[in-house]
């Protein structure tokens, strides 16, 4: 198996179209999208319910398949991949961040931050390890479990073992979503920094205008086509850009 | 009430089905004992009816020495046949003579044996008197010609006309004249028979002339047979007595069932209650499980109205379906296992009688001890559910949290100690009523005790299996202390199995290595020739005369056995000229009567005190006791009678035994090969070294064992689909974090192997357990039984080690198919779940 590491961006789309269900009861959730994730940025998705939001950030991370149309990360063309390989491409080149069940409960924040790592039977960088801990302020929590720590503490580990495999990319999917506002706004800080401080390349799908506006370029889907980009958000741009599709 | 039940039930058939399986394979179990007890039961009592039903009138000594080997009739004199004949209303009256006699087959081998008597008496031709069919041939004239039963021809390829050998225990060479069914049977079951003129039976069989085994009557029409008993019985002499030939049906009806039946019947019910036992913890778990993941639902239910009751009953009527529907399967499918079972005791050697099944009571009793035990097993999560506060609708999904309560622990720990006080006081004091409560208070407690010893256990088996397996490893084994009550329910239904497996494996190797050690220290002699046991596969004692004069052979000696009753009591007595028993055993007690230390201790008997011996010819003598030696066993038993005094009163005797003592310098193979030479004439024994003497005195240990394995099997199926069925549910409440861990990275094998190790984890657990539970009642239970300490607790590591691998890659075997499913599971579906 070959995966190929380098390329400038980092993730994308061409001609996406994911169909469920067939004849009459036929839903386009993704009708012929075209976008670029690149490296080095923070992207959000953002889309009324129903838009294809979700549904392309699953695609763009190797978690579900396409109907037509090629996805690629990393270098590599998803759609040619086995189980197996698109397994082990998640392993090594994908990070995730979930809006809930981000964590086993079985497992300390440590072994949840490395799990990555230990399916793959890979060495901790210590380094990394430490920088990335600190980052996200867990120095301290390594040794609980997750019942043990807050909403938001659960997601700032989910974010560290998004992290700790330096992947091509971090795909979050409403990551703030049972989070308070200021835990959230926290949390959408450490992305931010992940991508401005370690380099990373983050994107996440929201339906919350704030929490879109901490990301360098939102990409509006309605219907399951793109209808409109933004570039350095606020959330009063994206409210009126929201209102402007008809969310 | 009904669409609480009906909501309850919906889209939970899957569940439902897998306590469903546990149920039916213990009503199974049960049908199929029952069935099988019965249907023998049902067979003998056939047979008896064919053999003595339509014989009006018996006559036969009053005298039978029963033991639980053999039974011993006395002899009437064939003359009381005249006066009989004389009777009015008396239509035919004649003489039979029954013994044993063993056939050669055509191709020089023994017929039959090996458990199976092997029979010989006297032609009958009266078709009221005697149920023996000519099929081929004719009927005896000459007193070395004979009739024999067609399976006994069909096994030995023999036909009218052959010449043979049979060995009462002197070889006779006879001439089949004839072949004969037993009714329209080939033969008793798997007996032969062998059956020469009266004259020729007088002479070869019993070698008592004028002497019968019994006298058969049969009257005129329309003469009842019980007047025709008491006008016969008032004109025999004493010693002799009349029965019908109902009563003689009802008597050996009586006898089979008391003796062979009745153990085999309590032996197979206690299988039947292991087995519903084992079922009884899966299906308690699984129902625990389930109301525990239906929290949601019962708070629901609650908040729009339902009553407890209503819950209550709703939890407890799903298990009464369930244990309905199960327990009409499990009796199918018992009665198929009863046919198997019987077609297992065949292959193991137990042959019995042929015929159809007896079902009636298994019918009557198998459902409703399923439908009973399913109830008990939900009723404890009948009544947690009906606990469930409406409330607990408004909060997040519970699951079975379950650790155990301190008042559990508490009662768990008083209950462990108790039994094993119990159990090792037992030991101690060889009281086996005492060791039994031990081991059931133990296995109680242990149970109880469960989820206390599942996380520290659990948690140092993760530990090495997180060195040996990685995360993967680490996973599994804190997966399975997220429940320890869960985990701990489903490994007690193996650890009760595995438990009684070690018991029995346990008893059964210490048997062997104790009449091991008896053989080394009491038998000296070189070789031994053993006769095949009880029902007349015995050595003439002619062998031994002709052994001795082998030129390698130094001395031999014959040893019998034979029922005497003593003051009262019948047993079996060991036969043999004492004075030349020295050389061979260690029992030397010149040359006379004498009794074992043992029988000595228990009766109260001293050296020198003189004792009433009734013989199987119904005389008694007075008999003085001039030695006490120790115990010989298997050699000599309690008593020892000289050969002298024996013959005076045995019907046919017989040889159990040669044992032969080599010269000097003779290596045991030549010897072997020297006697085996001499032997020859004699429907050629096998001639044993010590070592194989052994071995074969051991194979009934180890068909017993083969037994207990065959029939546990069973009882191991059933706690494993309580495994596979609890990792489902589990499976089931982890959808999301599975794709998790999909999506980090997980790759299928991975997750199955996940599984995999998760269900090693409980199996071990379960038959750790069970081993270390069956260690210790086993070796309490020996010290219990064997009071007198004759046998020794002997642990067989070659046994046990089988066992144990057996029950923890039963594991990986319950793992298959909720391994598959989970990672069938699609991420995303399992990331998305709700």
């Amino acid at each position: 198996m070959t995966i190929t590491t380098a390329t400038t961006a980092r993730a994308g789309a061409v001609g996406a179209t994911k169909v469920y269900g067939r004849g009459d009861a036929a839903v386009r959730a993704l009708d012929g999208v075209t976008v670029d994730v690149p490296a080095g940025r923070f992207t959000a998705i953002m889309g009324p319910s129903g838009s294809g939001k979700s549904t392309l950030l699953h695609c763009l991370a190797g978690l579900d398949t396409l109907t037509s149309g090629t996805v690629h990360l990393g270098g590599n063309d998803l759609g040619t991949l086995s189980d197996r390989e698109l397994t082990v491409l998640r392993r090594r080149r994908v990070g995730f961040v979930f809006q809930a069940v981000n964590l086993l409960p079985t497992l300390t924040a440590e072994e949840n931050v490395v799990l990555p790592l230990a399916l793959d039977g890979a060495a901790v960088d210590p380094v990394w390890f430490e920088e990335v801990v600190a980052a996200v302020g867990l120095a301290d929590r390594l040794d609980h479990r997750p019942s043990e720590l807050s909403g938001g503490q659960q997601q700032r580990v989910a974010i560290a073992r998004a992290l700790i495999t330096r992947p091509a990319v971090v795909f979050a999917d409403e990551p703030t979503g049972n989070l308070d506002s200021a835990a959230g706004g926290q949390l959408l800080a450490f992305l931010q920094q992940a991508v401005t401080e370690l380099g990373q390349t983050v994107v996440m799908v929201t339906h919350d205008p704030v929490a879109a506006s901490f990301a360098d370029r939102v990409v509006f889907l309605a219907d399951g086509r793109i209808v409109g980009e933004l570039d350095g958000p606020t959330p009063e741009r994206v409210l009126d850009e929201l209102k402007r599709i008809g969310g | 009430m009904r669409t609480v039940l009906r909501a309850a039930m919906r889209g939970r058939l899957g569940r439902l089905a897998s306590i469903g399986l546990a149920v039916g394979l213990g009503v199974a179990f049960l049908t199929g004992t029952l069935a099988l007890g019965d249907t023998l039961r049902a067979n003998f009592d056939d047979l008896f009816t064919q053999a003595y039903g339509r014989t009006d009138v018996v006559v036969r000594s009053a005298t039978t020495l029963d033991t639980d080997v053999e039974a011993a009739q006395g002899l009437v004199p064939v003359s009381l046949a005249e006066q009989l004949r004389a009777l009015d209303g008396v239509r035919i009256v004649e003489p039979q003579i029954e013994g044993f006699g063993q056939l050669t087959g055509a191709d020089g081998e023994k017929l039959g044996g090996q458990g199976p008597p092997t029979l010989a008496g006297s032609w009958v031709d009266d078709p009221e008197l005697s149920p023996w069919r000519l099929v081929e041939g004719r009927a005896p004239e000459g007193s070395e010609e004979v009739v024999i039963n067609r399976g006994a021809a069909e096994d030995g390829s023999l036909d009218v006309g052959d010449v043979t050998t049979v060995a009462t225990p002197e070889p006779v060479t006879v001439t089949v004249v004839g072949i004969a069914t037993f009714g329209t049977a080939d033969g008793i079951g798997p007996t032969t028979w062998t059956a020469f003129t009266f004259a020729g039976a007088e002479r070869h069989v019993t070698g008592r002339p004028g002497q019968a085994s019994s006298l058969l009557v049969a009257g005129d029409d329309g003469v009842d047979a019980a007047a025709l008993r008491a006008e016969i019985a008032a004109r025999l002499p004493a010693g002799v007595e009349a029965v019908t030939g109902g009563e003689l049906v009802a008597d050996a009806n009586q006898t089979i069932n008391e003796d062979f039946l009745g153990f085999l019947r309590g032996f197979l019910t206690a299988f039947a209650a292991v087995a519903l036992l084992v079922a009884t913890f899966s299906i308690h778990n699984t129902f625990a499980i389930v109301v525990a993941q239906r929290t949601r639902e019962t708070a629901l239910l609650r908040a729009v109205g339902a009553s407890r009751r209503q819950v209550l009953g709703s939890v407890l009527a799903e298990g009464a379906l369930v244990g309905v529907a199960a327990s009409a399967a499990g009796v199918l499918a018992g009665i198929g296992l009863a046919g198997l079972l019987k077609g297992l005791f065949d292959a193991f050697g137990f042959a019995l009688p042929a015929g159809g099944l007896t079902l009636g009571r298994a019918l009557l009793l198998a459902p409703v001890v399923g439908v009973g035990v399913t109830l008990v097993a939900g009723l404890t999560p009948a009544l947690r559910a009906s606990r469930v506060a409406p409330l607990e609708a408004m909060r997040a999904a519970a699951t079975d949290g379950g650790r155990a309560s301190r008042a559990r622990l508490a009662a768990g720990a008083v209950l462990a100690a108790g039994g094993v006080a119990l159990a090792v006081t037992g030991a101690g004091s060889h009281s086996l009523a005492l060791a039994g409560l031990g081991a059931l208070a133990l296995t109680v407690g242990t149970v109880v005790l469960g989820p206390g010893a599942v996380p520290p256990v659990a948690g140092a088996l993760g530990r090495a299996l997180g060195r040996l397996r990685g995360v993967t490893g680490a996973l599994a084994a804190r997966n399975t202390v997220r429940s320890p009550r869960r985990t701990a329910g489903t490994a007690s239904a193996l650890l009760v199995g595995v438990g009684v497996v070690t018991i029995f494996t346990v008893v059964a190797g210490s048997l062997r290595a104790s009449i091991d050690d008896r053989v080394g220290e009491v038998v000296s002699a070189d070789l031994l020739i053993s006769g095949s046991g009880f029902g007349g596969g015995g050595l003439s004692p002619g062998l031994a005369a002709a052994v001795d004069r082998v030129p390698q052979v130094d001395a031999a000696v014959g040893v019998a056995t034979g029922p005497v009753s003593i003051e009262g009591r019948t047993s079996q007595a060991s036969v043999a000229d004492p004075a030349d028993l020295a050389a061979h055993v260690t029992v030397d007690v010149g040359d006379r009567f004498a009794v074992s230390d043992t029988v000595a201790d228990d009766r109260g008997w001293a050296v020198g005190q003189t004792v009433a011996v009734t013989f199987p010819d119904g005389a008694t003598e007075t008999l003085t006791i001039g030695a006490v030696y120790e115990p010989a066993d298997p050699i000599v038993n309690g008593y020892l009678v000289p050969r002298q005094v024996w013959d005076r009163h045995s019907v046919q005797t017989v040889d159990n035994q040669v044992l032969i003592r080599l010269a000097d310098g003779v290596s045991v193979e030549d010897g072997q090969r020297a006697v085996e030479a001499a032997a020859a004439a004699f429907a050629p024994p096998d001639v044993q070294t010590r070592a194989e003497f052994v071995e074969d005195v051991t194979a009934n240990v180890n068909a017993m064992l083969g037994l207990v394995y065959a029939l546990l099997a069973l009882a191991i199926v059933i706690a494993l689909m309580g495994i596979a069925n609890t990792l489902s549910l589990s499976i089931h409440e982890r959808v999301r974090e599975l794709g998790l861990l999909r999506a980090v990275g997980q790759t299928r094998r991975q997750l199955r192997s996940m599984v995999r190790w998760e269900s090693v984890v409980i199996a071990v657990l379960g038959t750790a357990g069970g081993v270390a539970l069956g260690l210790f009642l086993g070796w309490a239970l020996i010290g219990a039984a064997s009071a007198s300490g004759t046998v020794r607790f002997a642990a067989p590591v070659g046994l046990l080690v089988p066992v144990a691998v057996v029950g923890a890659l039963a594991g990986v075997l319950a793992a298959v198919r909720p391994a598959r499913r989970a990672a069938r599971l699609q991420v995303l579906d399992a990331v998305a779940a709700t």
